[in-house]
């Protein structure tokens, strides 16, 4: 980062590389919108050439990055706000994993991390995917670390309570799905 | 131990931070707590979501922008009498230069000669002499082609950077005028129209742009961008604005948020 700071043009591109697929990641969960990610993504490195000379050495490049990131996202929402609100339809599909039921457990875990409130979905994504140590995030959301502390809590919390009500939605729905389907052959009945 | 200590815990025993006996009183609680073992159930499930990928046409759009980023800047006017220094700005010398003790003295003589200069404008007001007068125009119009250049680019952010550059200088030129008009009509990103449309309605009060932006609201199909000329037009009020307004009402098949602005916008307007 040094280098880029300093006017290495190209440097950023290794930069680009290490970052723009867990930064594409974090704003795909954090929007549910793909070309909308990449709009941002793109955002992020134009701000660095930019602002560059604002990146003091010796801070950790990655805690900045995501302060760019942040603040991107937080402008684009104050300019454009959201017409719809995470939508799971919007969500790229889950990869097929072993089993059916965790194939199923895993799709209600991403739409119920799309109901959550956006500050609660952020921080579980910066400590879980994007893997910021909880003092980082401290800095990056200007708090303190026991405060962190809590809010992780409460938005796994809140998480688990998004993630039961689903599940139990889904077994509503299944069970109304069995118990309207006619007896067999009894349309037909002349 | 009750959940509500767990609760001060669980983030570091999730992190692996913690000492081995609280490590030990958390997994205690875990086994006899079902609901705070399930939080720690949905913590690890979280690692099963697919990880999102950008598509492979995002590294283009990097080395698009930098490229438009790099052209910008060496394209881009500065009132220094060092155009070559600048030109280069990416070269790392110029920060050394500036930092050596020749370079401090001439940047020092620098300054005093602003000072000096921007002390003998301010104490004598007087009409712009003609050379700089014409050195302001020339600057102004580079400008305005770096802005023509940039809407041109292929990628969204090389063009949004193109409209931002334009807000920056309080008259432009009619071709700009004309070009950004152009990307409010045609430009395939909605974040683009939506910034052309920004920038445009600075100018709203020159013909040219108000027909321009009347006319693109029957022509776009976004529903943001509908939205934002529907605000634009109330905030005119002009009886143009709203004869288009009930124009637009009557189009069938309307967005329903849009129909939902255009009708608050009328009844604000009556």
């Amino acid at each position: 980062m040094l280098q880029v700071r300093d006017g290495a043009g190209e440097t950023l591109g290794v930069l680009f590389d290490r970052y723009q697929a867990p930064l594409f990641n974090f704003y795909s969960k954090m929007t549910g919108d793909r070309a909308l990610s990449e709009d941002l993504v793109q955002e992020v490195f134009l701000r660095i050439l930019k602002y560059r000379q604002s990146y003091r050495p010796g801070t950790p490049f990655r805690a900045w990055i995501y302060q760019v990131a942040r603040n991107a996202r937080i402008d684009h929402f104050r300019k454009f706000p959201p017409q719809t609100a995470l939508e799971s339809e919007m969500l790229p599909p889950v990869i097929p994993t072993d089993s059916a039921q965790e194939q199923q457990e895993v799709e209600l875990l991403q739409r119920a991390l799309g109901q959550l409130p956006e500050e609660k979905r952020e921080i579980l994504l910066l400590c879980r995917f994007q893997e910021l140590k909880y003092e980082e995030i401290a800095a990056l959301l200007g708090c303190e670390l026991n405060t962190v502390r809590t809010r992780i809590h409460r938005a796994l919390q809140d998480l688990r309570k998004a993630f039961h009500q689903l599940a139990q939605g889904t077994m509503l729905k299944k069970d109304e799905a069995a118990g309207s389907i006619p007896p067999q052959g009894g349309r037909h009945e002349v | 131990m009750k959940c509500e200590h767990i609760a001060e815990l669980l983030p570091d025993y999730l992190q692996g931070r913690l000492s081995r006996e609280q490590d030990q009183n958390v997994e205690a609680h875990l086994e006899q707590c079902a609901d705070c073992s399930e939080e720690v159930v949905i913590w690890r499930e979280l690692s099963l979501l697919p990880v999102d990928q950008p598509g492979p046409e995002s590294r283009a759009r990097f080395e698009a922008m930098l490229q438009a980023y790099q052209e910008g800047r060496s394209n881009q006017p500065a009132d220094d009498s060092h155009p070559r220094k600048l030109a280069s700005a990416w070269n790392w010398n110029v920060l050394h230069w500036l930092r050596s003790p020749v370079g401090a003295m001439a940047w020092s003589a620098a300054l005093l000669a602003i000072g000096v200069f921007a002390g003998l404008r301010l104490a004598a007001p007087k009409p712009p002499s003609p050379d700089l007068a014409a050195m302001q125009s020339e600057l102004t119009s580079m400008k305005q082609l770096v802005v023509l250049s940039m809407l041109q680019q292929q990628s969204a952010s090389a063009r949004l950077e193109g409209v931002t550059w334009s807000t920056r200088e309080q008259q432009l030129d009619p071709q700009v005028l004309s070009a950004l008009l152009h990307t409010l009509r045609h430009d395939a990103s909605v974040d683009v129209r939506l910034a052309a449309l920004d920038a445009l309605s600075r100018h709203g009060r020159q013909p040219q742009v108000h027909k321009g932006i009347m006319d693109s609201l029957q022509q776009d199909q976004s529903p943001l961008v509908q939205v934002a000329l529907i605000d634009l037009m109330l905030e005119w009020r002009d009886h143009d604005a709203a004869h288009r307004l009930q124009e637009l009402e009557q189009t069938p098949n309307l967005n329903p948020t849009v129909r939902q602005r255009v009708e608050w916008a009328r009844s604000k307007l009556n």
